[in-house]
């Protein structure tokens, strides 16, 4: 990221540096100004969509979700954080039915957790997964070809979803494989009781 | 049929809630109780990167970047013209969205590169961005980002070639 950074502004700051100089300050200052008023908008996603989770955690469905999504999610998120898993299946779900801003909130409070137990394996992947657009409906592809008068709007899902189901398959693989460490606990022979696993950790 | 799952899906979880006694008031409240700080913990990564975001496309680098790219592009079926919606994609997605609908009011709705372009669009996610959010204040390895690019440009590739023959 910083490699990345540091090019990439390097060569824009050069170009602006030979074109038209009196530009640069008036495109940072709108950047930051970007970035303002996104930052009040995710607050309110997060206001949203951190207290649905609030309500859904204290009632105990988290916990439901986490248990009915165990045995997938704990081997692909290689967690047993109940709490985690659960945000991370919501963000995940959430951004295949393509719902407006409830995915990034979820999905970097899963990370957070998925980090402070030091799991990068299981933040890696739901960041690669969200990231890989799994999606099922672009709303907002689909709302400018409606806009635009296309005969047939809809024609564009096809090749979206198995485009972006063959990219989210090869995420998912690429992540296994290049994992640094393979994983102790959820692969390993485990033992047969299943009950109460999340007091193992 | 996204408009009817909002309130069903916030009624079913309050109600349930309701259900379990749990006091829903402070349950809502108490989950807010984190939002600001995350948000405060984001924002550095989030204007860093918004900030380069806008170098990029103002300098012209991203044009450049895209006409330099156009070949090797074209060589694994991506038409020219979308070479800069691949390339600003994973910094914005207002960027991204502009020229999408650029795209498809240049060429209609229904031409091979405005399918093309949607589907692009539709099968990508701003990898960069999310990145800064995901991993903000932390050494953020390229690995991760960099298989999230590839299954991009994967998406890419593939959803070009099923516009051509779906």
């Amino acid at each position: 990221m910083n490699g990345v950074f540091a090019a990439m502004f390097l060569l824009s700051a050069l170009l602006f540096l030979i074109f038209e100089p009196e530009a640069f300050l008036p495109a940072l200052a709108a950047g930051g100004e970007k970035a303002v008023s996104l930052g009040l908008s995710l607050a309110a996603a997060y206001c949203v969509w951190l207290g649905f989770f609030g309500v859904m955690e204290q009632s105990g469905l988290t916990s439901l979700l986490a248990r009915a999504l165990r045995p997938a999610a704990r081997r692909l998120f290689r967690s047993e954080d109940d709490k985690a898993l659960s945000a991370a299946c919501c963000s995940v779900s959430a951004n295949l039915l393509s719902l407006p801003g409830a995915p990034t909130p979820l999905g970097i409070e899963a990370c957070r957790r998925f980090l402070a137990r030091g799991n990068e394996f299981g933040a890696h992947m739901l960041f690669a997964l969200n990231a890989a657009g799994v999606q099922l409906i672009s709303t907002t592809a689909l709302s400018f070809r409606l806009a635009a008068g296309s005969a047939s709007p809809a024609d564009i899902v096809p090749p979206i979803l198995l485009s972006t189901l063959l990219s989210a398959a090869l995420v998912v693989l690429l992540t296994f494989l290049t994992s640094p460490k393979r994983p102790r606990s959820p692969l390993a022979p485990r033992p047969r009781p299943r009950l109460r696993t999340h007091s193992r950790r | 049929m996204s408009a009817l799952l909002f309130p069903l899906l916030f009624l079913g979880v309050f109600a349930f809630a309701l259900f379990k006694k749990v006091k829903l008031f402070d349950a809502f409240a108490g989950g807010i109780k984190g939002a600001l700080p995350l948000l405060v913990s984001l924002f550095p990564s989030l204007a860093a990167v918004l900030i380069l975001s806008e170098l990029f496309t103002e300098s012209g680098l991203s044009a450049f970047l895209a006409r330099l790219l156009a070949p090797a592009l074209e060589l694994v079926g991506i038409p020219k013209e979308l070479a800069p919606l691949l390339l600003v994609k994973p910094f914005s997605g207002s960027g991204s969205m502009a020229l999408l609908n650029g795209i498809i009011t240049q060429y209609g709705a229904d031409s091979y590169l405005a399918r093309c372009a949607c589907v692009l669009y539709g099968s990508s996610e701003t990898a960069f961005y999310l990145s800064a959010l995901y991993f903000a204040g932390r050494k953020i390895s390229p690995r991760p980002v960099l298989i999230a690019l590839a299954g991009n440009l994967l998406a890419a590739v593939t959803g070009c070639l099923f516009c051509r023959i779906l």
